[in-house]
């Protein structure tokens, strides 16, 4: 047969006697095949099953719920105007005053307690036994002056080694990370962007001077690609982000750009 | 020589599905218990052996589509072409190119996590980094997904595209729509094209297969092209178009010389200058089609010489090619598909030319001279000039003459039917060679059910004999019954039946006295008189003994009758007895008086009298005191309790606090029913 054969055969000699009501009681069929195996699947595959099956459900309840919208009744809300206030408190000033002053005494103390207004303000702090690993050197490997960082680290593009003998931290090869991906909060569009340095660790200045990536660190980005332009007419070519995952554990480095 | 036959491409799963696979095999197919507590290297192996399987398997998948799909620059022209006219060169190109991109990345990432899980402390950090990667993986493939649901589209379409031979025989059909080229081939192959009345019927290449001088060719039906410039041209028009550029092969330039295909010659002939450089070497016969309904003969001047300005074109292809000047009927046909007339001529005369034309071809090739040089026929070298012709005996000869005559002669069965009309028309009597006795008879129906028999049963060639023989049989056997008494069924005499209904009668009350005196259990008392069957232990004798002893019988017999148990109805006749003259005034009650036997078996025990107070407990029956026999009977009640019959609930209607408890109605099992829990 060639071509559009069984359009060809349907056109000549037509379905058969029986086609149709075997289609629609077969298509009715499936229905309790379904359930049927909703209820019989086990271990991995019963789990996915049900999660498709819960998916839908969820779905044709909305639908449902939004058929249903126009034939229900709502109660009519009448909007109230922000900063609406009252006939009664019309004439009070005083609490809007005593917000702004709390407001300056809670900048003040964020500032003494070094808290910057980024979207990660407190992190888990690192112990340093899971920062590091002690590396036993020596003829009879009892030295143990020596630590491996375990964590995702940065090294600037001239980085040189020291001399192994006299290396005390060892930054693997396979853990470095040269790029991240950046998200601007606003435009909600994800960047990977090369990493300049690392500006800060929450977990101490060593860790910032060793380059140590973790979560809640703040880095400095090439965003030169974003195509940012100061208002002077200078065009921006670094910009910090501040990392939001645990790059050890997942391969990369996500972050979020700090405008 | 490759096969162009593009239906052994594997099937290309969606996005989704694709993914589901792979990772449900990974799971199936990779060990999957892991503890905390194991050496971390095991764990790392372990996670390093799941990522690397599964990238193998993407790895595998993804090549095997890639290869399997014909790569257009390495197939036929015809067929590069084609494919290039229906799916578009660039997006397929494209499709192929993404999927290989993401075969590629699929590699890298896996390179880079196993890099990163040798660096791996705790199993967390490696189960971490494992889900990284296969969702990093997986998110590649739904990226491709849309080039996967291209291809697979791709992939249906070509599968039923028709295997044509690029470099076979070929005859090509080209024309207006409508013109009739369908037809065509369906009468001369075995295609079963669709025709309908209107324009682009046919939306693609179809291809039948004909033989000719025991040689099989190629038969190409193509979808009318319109008279359009070339850039206007749809999808439809540019298969033709490709299969008229590419393939070798004798074309059929089909003519509607009726103009009931909506066009006119003119157009049509305008058609053909616009398409006559894809003739180019190729031989080209020019068909006037549906000369039923438009003989050639009477077309119009105008319409006359467009003709023959198509046929002086086509004159010159046939020079062109160095052959023999052909005559002009090997140019221009004229044909009706419809009655069938001259198509067979057509059919022919397409096939002679591209043979003709291919054999040159070769002859002219440098291939041909090594099969040349191994041909050589050997031709005897003359000795003398005596001349030595074939020499056939006289007989054979003869033989041979005589045969053609009565071939000749003979009327065949087939001519007649022939002559009358054909198979349908004519059915042949099967009777006008019958022998029999009467030739009047040859006609007749035979009857095949005569009185509700089977005529046929009775129809025998030796029917008189056996008639004979049956009637000797028969005299015989009268013989025989004259002397046999029948006993059986004969008349009774009067008294004889008296005798035989008194017989019976007797014979049946024999029956049921025995079934009265049989002992079976209901006839028979369950205790057994077996102490005194006979009777011999009487009242009297007791008297006749104690009087012998020299004592006083009769108060003993008195009191001895008076505790019998078959008396225990005749209170009366007792009172009567003991009173003697004072129960005068006795009311004469008319008792009933059961049977001895009757009395004593509805008689009670000795303890259950109704002498005594009903609560007292008589020893006895094996029981040593009373006290005994009381707690036997209580435990006797207490052991068997009666039935409550008012309904209502008891102890033994146990409370369900939860009907329908969870841990009994839910849960799964992967082997066996839950018909119980």
């Amino acid at each position: 047969p060639q071509g559009d054969y069984i359009e060809l055969h349907r056109k000549r000699h037509g379905y058969r006697l029986d086609h149709h009501e075997r289609k629609r009681k077969r298509d009715a069929r499936e229905v309790h095949k379904r359930s049927a195996m909703a209820q019989k699947a086990l271990g991995i595959k019963g789990k996915m099953f049900a999660k498709k099956r819960y998916a839908e459900k969820a779905l044709m309840k909305k639908t449902l719920a939004m058929h249903e919208e126009s034939s229900t009744r709502r109660k009519v809300e009448d909007e109230a105007h922000e900063g609406a206030v009252p006939a009664y408190l019309l004439d009070r000033e005083a609490t809007t005053r005593a917000k702004v002053l709390s407001n300056t005494v809670k900048q003040k103390r964020k500032e003494k307690a070094g808290k910057w207004d980024v979207p990660l303000p407190r992190v888990r702090p690192v112990a340093e036994d899971e920062m590091f690993k002690v590396l036993r050197s020596g003829k009879r490997k009892t030295k143990q002056w020596k630590r491996m960082v375990t964590k995702v680290t940065f090294v600037g593009p001239s980085f040189t080694r020291k001399p192994p003998k006299y290396e005390r931290f060892i930054r693997p090869s396979g853990l470095r990370f040269t790029k991240a991906h950046v998200t601007h909060p606003e435009l909600k569009c994800t960047f990977n962007l090369e990493i300049i340095g690392v500006k800060k660790n929450p977990n101490g200045p060593t860790y910032t001077s060793l380059g140590v990536i973790t979560k809640g660190t703040i880095i400095e980005v090439n965003v030169s690609e974003l195509g940012l332009v100061t208002p002077a007419g200078k065009v921006v070519w670094g910009k910090y982000a501040q990392v939001t995952n645990n790059p050890e554990n997942d391969g990369c480095i996500n972050a979020v750009l700090l405008v | 020589m490759v096969q162009y036959n593009f239906k052994k491409i594997t099937v290309v799963p969606a996005g989704k599905d694709f993914i589901d696979i792979i990772l449900s095999r990974t799971q199936r197919q990779t060990p999957t218990v892991v503890h905390k507590g194991y050496a971390i290297s095991r764990l790392r192996q372990f996670y390093m052996r799941k990522v690397k399987y599964t990238q193998q398997n993407f790895h595998e998948k993804l090549s095997t589509i890639i290869d399997e799909f014909p790569r257009l620059d390495d197939i036929h022209p015809f067929y590069g072409d084609l494919l290039h006219v229906l799916y578009n060169k660039d997006h397929y190109k494209l499709a192929l190119g993404q999927i290989n991109t993401a075969r590629n990345l699929i590699g890298k990432i896996s390179k880079d996590y196993v890099k990163l899980l040798k660096y791996g402390d705790s199993l967390y950090r490696c189960k971490t980094l494992k889900v990284a990667a296969l969702g990093r993986m997986c998110t590649v493939i739904k990226r491709v997904s849309p080039s996967l649901a291209y291809l697979e589209q791709v992939r249906q379409h070509m599968a039923r595209l028709p295997s044509i031979d690029p470099n076979t025989r070929t005859i090509l059909i080209c024309g207006y729509p409508n013109v009739g080229k369908s037809s065509f081939i369906n009468k001369i192959t075995r295609a079963d094209v669709d025709v309908q009345p209107y324009a682009f019927t046919t939306k693609s290449l179809f291809v039948g297969h004909t033989d000719y001088k025991y040689l099989r060719y190629q038969v190409i039906d193509t979808p009318g092209i319109l008279d359009r410039p070339f850039e206007d041209r749809n999808i439809i028009e540019m298969c033709s178009i490709t299969a008229l550029a590419h393939l070798r092969a004798a074309i059929l330039f089909f003519l509607d010389i009726s103009g009931s295909c909506g066009y006119s010659i003119a157009q049509q002939a305008a058609l053909f200058h616009s398409i006559k450089s894809l003739f180019m070497n190729k031989p080209l016969i020019i068909i006037c089609n549906k000369t039923d309904l438009q003989p050639f003969e009477n077309l119009s001047e105008e319409d006359m010489k467009l003709v023959m300005e198509m046929k002086a074109e086509a004159m010159k292809t046939v020079i062109g090619q160095g052959g023999e000047a052909i005559d002009e009927e090997g140019v221009l046909l004229k044909m009706s598909a419809l009655i069938e007339d001259g198509v067979i001529a057509v059919k022919n005369a397409a096939c002679e030319r591209l043979l003709n034309q291919r054999v040159e071809l070769k002859m002219k090739s440098k291939k041909i001279n090594d099969c040349l040089n191994r041909f050589h026929v050997a031709m005897p070298k003359p000795r003398d000039d005596k001349e030595r012709p074939a020499f056939i005996p006289e007989a054979v000869l003869e033989a041979r003459a005589k045969e053609a005559a009565e071939k000749e002669k003979r009327k065949l069965e087939k001519d007649l039917e022939d002559e009358n009309g054909g198979a349908g028309v004519y059915s042949a009597s099967l009777k006008k060679h019958y022998i029999l006795a009467n030739e009047e008879w040859k006609e007749d129906i035979m009857p095949e059910i005569l009185d509700g028999h089977n005529v046929y049963d009775f129809v025998d060639p030796d029917i008189l004999q056996r008639l004979e023989e049956l009637e000797q049989e028969e005299g015989l056997r009268q013989e025989e019954e004259a002397d046999d008494v029948d006993m059986d069924g004969e008349e009774l005499t009067p008294e004889e039946k008296e005798a035989l209904a008194e017989i019976r009668r007797k014979k049946s009350f024999l029956i049921q006295q025995h079934r009265i005196k049989k002992s079976t259990a209901e006839s028979r008392p369950t205790v057994p008189r077996k102490f005194d069957k006979d009777k011999k232990f009487t009242t009297e004798r007791m008297g006749r003994q104690l009087s012998a002893l020299g004592l006083d019988p009769s108060l003993a017999i008195e009191r001895a009758r008076g505790r019998s148990l078959s008396r225990k109805g005749r209170k009366r006749e007792r009172s009567l007895a003991r009173g003697g003259s004072d129960g005068d005034d006795a009311m004469d009650m008319d008792v009933d008086q059961p049977s001895s036997k009757k009395l004593r078996m509805r008689s009670r025990s000795r303890s259950r009298s109704r002498s005594r107070p009903p609560g007292e407990v008589v020893p006895g029956q094996g029981f040593k005191d009373s006290a005994q026999k009381v707690k036997a009977i209580k435990l006797v009640r207490k052991s068997q309790k009666v039935r409550n019959k008012d309904a209502r609930r008891g102890d033994a209607d146990r409370t369900i606090p939860t009907l329908k408890p969870k841990h009994l109605f839910s849960g799964k099992r992967s082997l066996g029913k839950t018909s119980r829990r």
